[in-house]
């Protein structure tokens, strides 16, 4: 059997980061839902004796599974030339990609995990927001998420309120803007790139492209890194490990729009992989 | 002089200088390397700095310390002796060694779970539960004599640099279900007055 033949084709044909471009220049391997992938020194991927499409686009390199890919989402923004870019690597987690992305969404964590720096107790709340599927593009935007940070990003000298737009343009890649604490008027970015290893193993690759001039890179670097490893210790710890899709499972409240609207995104695009329904993973107690 | 760390967040090692600093009540300069994904321990400017391609080092003045076991015994020994009582010198090297030979494997399997970084050990796990094991029973027999902490009626740079294999080894899925007596001194180290945390540290053993 061919490779990916087994994955849906909602997931088969989509674009998935397997690498930062500045570590390519040696072969290597790397496993993408499932099928081991060699990636030559210049970039080119193979698995199953068949030659994969790759492209170089936000400072990673991109591989469809899928023999017919479809075009990779475009992300403007890594194209304006002030802005400071850090790839920050890739971490394991052991949870499904999909409970990543879902995380990534939520506000509602932040003053409880990232206490101090995106969110504190004493402001729990989550302002009204709008959460979409937007048909014309086919990704899930929220729009008009407000919040209070503490330190919204390494420039910021103080606490403010800000403004985030969270964007899915792929079941296992997401994109944050928010307010950016040195320009009125831009938006930062912080996008998650998840690489499905197995339905409940991913890695991450966190980039960040900013408005920034004082901070180093690696400054940039460590800041979403500490980010990230706070929601690991979490998505680690979550049961089940898979996405939950099947009806009733985990009551939504009010500060979860995106995520039932990402998770009815998934469902109509018939997603599997990673979730409760994929007749071939570990179910898990997903009940309520 | 303020010391300088050369830290990274994420380092096992340089959270447990920056812990036993804040507890000791030193204030450390911190110069952020790029360990991952930059590989700067592995480059030349670093090489000049420490041979071992590792943090944490910290500098203090002339001297330069290139482990965390040695960087946390100068920091007592220069500026906070009640964390190093002379009385207990012998038995707390005994477990700093311990730390950097038998919690190692914990960091290995720490590091090969968030980094896939290659381990020296075999079975990093298998290894790091041996290392757990050891100072479980250890702690264990000293709280049925009433004893808090590693060594001594107070927390000591022992209880520091043994902490961060023990909190951190959730990061590779341990979560110290089978080690209450670990449970119980991981929470009295969180009481600490000036205790600080990393991620991965969790509040909820």
């Amino acid at each position: 059997m061919s490779a990916f033949a087994a994955i849906e084709p909602a997931t088969r044909a989509q674009w998935f980061a397997v690498a930062r471009e500045a570590d390519l220049g040696s072969p290597f391997e790397t496993v993408l839902l499932g099928e081991t992938v060699r990636i030559a020194a210049d970039g080119a991927a193979e698995a199953g004796g068949r030659r994969l499409a790759t492209r170089i686009a936000c400072a990673h390199l991109w591989v469809c599974p899928a023999e017919a890919a479809p075009p990779l989402f475009p992300l403007p923004e890594m194209d304006e030339p002030d802005r400071r870019i850090a790839a920050c690597g890739g971490v394991m987690v052991k949870a499904s990609g999909l409970r990543l992305i879902e995380n990534f969404l939520d506000l509602a964590h932040f003053p409880f995990v990232h206490t101090g720096v995106l969110g504190e107790e004493a402001h729990p709340e989550v302002p009204a927001y709008k959460a979409e599927i937007r048909r014309d593009v086919d990704e899930v935007w929220a729009t008009g998420c407000r919040f209070w940070q503490p330190q919204a990003a390494l420039g910021a000298t103080g606490g403010l309120m800000v403004d985030y737009t969270y964007r899915v343009p792929t079941p296992f890649n997401v994109v944050l803007y928010k307010t950016c604490p040195l320009a009125p008027g831009r938006m930062d970015v912080i996008a998650l790139f998840v690489q499905p290893v197995a339905p409940a193993l991913s890695r991450a690759f966190a980039l960040v492209a900013v408005i920034d001039p004082a901070s180093t890179g690696t400054g940039l670097t460590h800041f979403q890194q500490t980010i990230f490893l706070q929601d690991r210790a979490i998505l680690e710890n979550q049961r089940p490990s898979l996405l939950p899709l099947d009806p009733g499972a985990e009551m939504p409240t009010r500060a979860d729009l995106t995520s039932i609207a990402y998770r009815r995104w998934l469902k109509e695009k018939g997603v599997r992989y990673g979730t409760t329904l994929d007749g071939g993973a570990p179910s898990g107690a997903a009940g309520p | 002089m303020t010391p300088v760390l050369w830290d990274w967040e994420l380092s096992a090692e340089a959270y447990a200088v920056r812990l036993g600093a804040a507890l000791m009540g030193v204030a450390l300069e911190r110069r952020p390397v790029d360990v991952l994904p930059g590989r700067e321990t592995e480059g030349q400017a670093f090489a000049a700095l420490s041979p071992f391609a590792r943090l944490p080092v910290l500098v203090d003045g002339e001297t330069v310390l290139r482990t965390a076991e040695g960087a946390l015994w100068h920091l007592a020994r220069t500026r906070a002796p009640a964390w190093l009582p002379a009385p207990l010198e012998g038995r707390i090297a005994d477990w700093l060694a311990f730390a950097a030979r038998d919690l190692r494997p914990a960091l290995a399997a720490r590091e090969a779970a968030l980094f896939e970084t290659p381990s020296p050990f075999a079975d990093a796990p298998g290894a790091a539960r041996a290392g757990l094991r050891a100072l479980e029973a250890h702690l264990a027999e000293r709280g049925f004599a009433g004893g808090r902490w590693v060594e001594g009626d107070r927390a000591s740079i022992a209880d520091v640099a043994l902490f961060p294999a023990v909190a951190l080894a959730v990061d590779f899925g341990c979560l110290l279900e089978d080690y209450p007596a670990l449970r119980r001194w991981s929470r009295a180290v969180r009481g600490l007055p000036g205790f600080v945390a990393m991620p991965g540290v969790p509040e909820f053993l």
